[in-house]
């Protein structure tokens, strides 16, 4: 307010005109608190914090990759931009829509000041954003279950989307006099974008847009994304600058630092734009095909118990929960599977970078569990189920292909250790459903059970865990056997036979038909 | 009243902010003309996009149909709000009709979604910006609501696109199980803001206004 005041007292001594930066620096401190409390950006900003805590304590974020939280981060400050963008650009059309352009013309503040100035009104916004963002990626980092790292360039897009897109208004408000530009110009900028760059950022055009996310069902270790991301932020950088820049060059001020911060900025863009244009390799490079083919090469391997575990060097903190599981499912098997040392490999497909969805195939090594790069949630009875397949069937494309009455003595070891077996078996079925055939999801290829021997399981997991492990493990090689059928491991271990019809299905069902 | 209808028909005709309608509507054809423009075989989703964007872009324009720099002054006359509301709504609606009948016709037929559904998601977004217009209008002492109507038009839409929980989804493709709920919510929409909005074209009985602090903080703002 005392700016408001302070100004034209100023402006009456005209023989030293003020060449003082104080009156845009005030200027701007409360375009900026004009800004806060517009109704869009405040609202916003309320979502935007609460959106963090609630995507934060999601229990299926308790095992955060880093690299691919960082990249997460930039989706909400588009929302940011874009209401700090038709903010600002209100604010600078203000003096026109309240007619008081004419009073502006007896200050010693030229109209390319005041366009500084509300390019500066902008900065607190984006340090905002910018604390946010980090917030976000410590808050996910602190996590005990947290691995990978994160790249600061990463992080930076989201304050940059902010800045960008404030330019943008200010831009847009000074080449445009009408308020209604900034939403017509963003609607086709957002539309246009969608329109052009599919964010798969395959394209070097993709790269052009603000933001790229590249989103996979597993996530990859860092060394391996190859994404331009540092290039990327340099350009943002200078497109911002640009914006403004062209801005204060439009408003009138054509000095010499002007010019030269124009030429400055538009190289920046130009060396980003190039840099980044590169893009993702869109097939293999010799680290993917290394970490892809040969992953022992690259990987840690560290004793735990009788087994071995190896990672790549990002997960190896894991290891942990991992044994944890294996020793579960152990502790509940017989013969000489309680016994055996297993290898715990962590796979994964990188041939073809984030957004290939490829399956991996099934280990044939003797011994030699798969692990995916993902943990927390249906990873762990996913994975629960691949222990216990190849300690029933000895390897994993053996234990993939069961289709016999083995299917229930995998499904019990794999869920009979947990402490909440039914949710586990829900989760680690494709429809998530208890009865009935279904497909069981596992780290590699899924495994299929039928009707009854789902029923079989079920049974089991509502008896008490002490009950049926004995008896497991006294008739351990019997039910271990191929030949075996299903009515008569339901026998063995003591669970109710079914009606004679369906029993009669399932026995015709038992020689893996399909 | 059919004598003033007619009396006030020129005034209002020459005030309406006939620049935001037709830039509006432009930017509804160029979205939705752009499937046609590209090479390739039409893509749905391209042409619902496209649709969608016409949709937003009409609504932006229709956004700034209530705005009356004179506002103040001509509020004296003796006709009341809704018949001078009803009449600015009554001379955009066949423009605004015949904009998105051209949108649709100009997305490729193999490339469109279901109109019918697009259409209700269509009335209703414009139904919302009117109706927000109209609520600042009659809680504040604002002459031209447009500007923040479409700024809170906006980032509602790009708040919905991003954030809404799957179970609250508004913006879903023809082959998600979820279009015909989706299409529910949207008439459930419609029905809010038709509701809202015509309560906000009564004339207010209490001077209850939202606006008294901003219009100081307006005041105070040059510098």
């Amino acid at each position: 307010m005392s700016t408001v005041l302070e100004t034209p007292a100023r402006a009456v001594e005209p023989a030293h005109p003020s060449r003082s930066w104080a009156p845009v620096f005030a200027l701007a401190r409360f375009e900026a608190r004009e800004l806060r409390m517009t109704i869009p950006l405040f609202g916003l900003s309320i979502l935007y914090v609460a959106w963090i805590v609630w995507d934060t304590t999601q229990r299926q974020g308790d095992y955060p990759i880093l690299q691919d939280v960082d990249r997460a981060t930039p989706g909400m400050p588009l929302l940011i931009g874009l209401a700090v963008m038709l903010g600002v650009n209100r604010a600078v059309l203000r003096s026109r829509r309240c007619d008081t352009d004419r009073h502006f013309d007896v200050l010693v503040v030229e109209p390319w000041r005041r366009t500084v100035a509300h390019a500066l009104s902008i900065v607190p916004a984006v340090l905002f954003t910018a604390v946010c963002v980090l917030v976000q990626f410590i808050w996910a980092a602190l996590k005990p279950g947290a691995a990978g790292h994160g790249s600061p360039a990463e992080l930076a897009v989201g304050p940059l989307t902010v800045l960008l897109f404030g330019m943008l208004g200010v831009l847009l408000a000074r080449l445009f006099r009408s308020v209604f530009a900034a939403p017509v110009i963003l609607v086709l900028l957002l539309f246009g974008m969608l329109f052009v760059a599919p964010s798969s950022g395959s394209n070097w055009t993709s790269w052009l847009g603000p933001v790229v996310t590249e989103s996979g069902s597993n996530p990859l270790p860092s060394d391996l994304l190859e994404r331009p991301a540092a290039w990327h932020a340099l350009y943002l950088v200078g497109l911002g600058l640009t914006l403004a820049v062209l801005a204060v060059l439009v408003s009138g001020g054509r000095t010499t630092v002007v010019k030269a911060a124009i030429a400055g900025s538009v190289a920046l863009t130009v060396v980003g734009v190039v840099g980044q244009s590169a893009g993702t390799p869109a097939g293999s490079t010799p680290a993917r095909d290394r970490a892809t083919n040969a992953p022992e090469k690259v990987q840690t391997c560290l004793k735990r118990g009788g087994s071995t575990y190896c990672a790549f060097p990002e997960w190896t903190g894991r290891t942990a929960d991992w044994a944890e599981v294996v020793d579960r499912v152990q502790n509940l098997a017989g013969g000489s599977a309680g016994g055996e040392r297993l290898t715990v490999r962590q796979r994964i497909d990188a041939t073809y970078g984030l957004t290939s969805d490829t399956l991996i195939s099934p280990s044939t090594t003797p011994g030699q569990v798969t692990v995916g790069t993902s943990w927390g949630g249906n990873r762990v009875p996913e994975f629960a189920a691949a222990v216990a397949s190849v300690l029933v069937a000895g390897n994993e494309k053996a234990g993939s292909s069961v289709c016999d009455a083995r299917m229930v003595t995998i499904m019990w070891l794999a869920l009979g250790g947990e402490s909440d077996p039914m949710t586990a078996l829900r989760n680690v079925r494709l429809d998530d459903s208890v009865s009935g055939s279904a497909i069981v999801l596992s780290p590699t290829e899924s495994m299929s059970m039928s009707a009854e021997q789902t029923r079989i399981v079920v049974e089991l997991l509502k008896k008490p865990r002490y009950s049926v492990a004995g008896k497991v493990k006294a008739k351990w090689t019997e039910l271990t056997s191929p030949r075996t059928t299903t009515a008569r491991v339901a026998e063995l271990l003591g669970v109710p036979a079914a009606d004679k019809s369906a029993a009669k299905a399932e026995a015709d069902g038992d020689s893996c038909a399909e | 009243m059919t004598v003033m209808t007619r009396a006030l028909l020129t005034p209002v005709l020459r005030t309406l902010p006939w620049r935001a309608l037709a830039g509006g509507g432009a930017t509804a054809l160029l979205l939705a003309g752009i499937p046609r423009m590209l090479s390739g075989a039409p893509d749905p989703w391209l042409g619902l996009i496209s649709l969608r964007g016409a949709a937003l872009a009409l609504a932006l324009g229709l956004a700034f149909l209530l705005d009356d720099p004179a506002r103040h002054i001509t509020s004296a006359v003796p006709v009341r709000r809704p018949l001078r509301v009803g009449l600015r709504v009554a001379l955009a609606l066949p423009g605004a009709a015949l904009c998105w009948t051209a949108a649709v016709f100009l997305v490729p037929e193999e490339a469109r979604p279901p109109v019918g559904a697009l259409t209700l998601e269509a009335i209703a977004t414009a139904v919302f910006a009117l109706a927000s217009a109209a609520l600042i209008i009659q809680r504040s002492t604002a002459t031209e609501p447009g500007v923040a109507v479409s700024t809170g038009l906006l980032s509602t839409a790009a708040a919905a696109f991003l954030l809404l929980p799957d179970g609250w989804a508004l913006l879903v493709s023809p082959d998600d199980p979820r279009w015909t709920d989706t299409h529910e919510r949207w008439a459930m929409l419609l029905t809010v803001a038709l509701a809202v909005g015509t309560r906000a074209c009564v004339e207010p009985l209490r001077a209850w206004r939202l606006g008294s602090f901003r219009g100081r903080a307006q005041q105070a703002a040059p510098l």
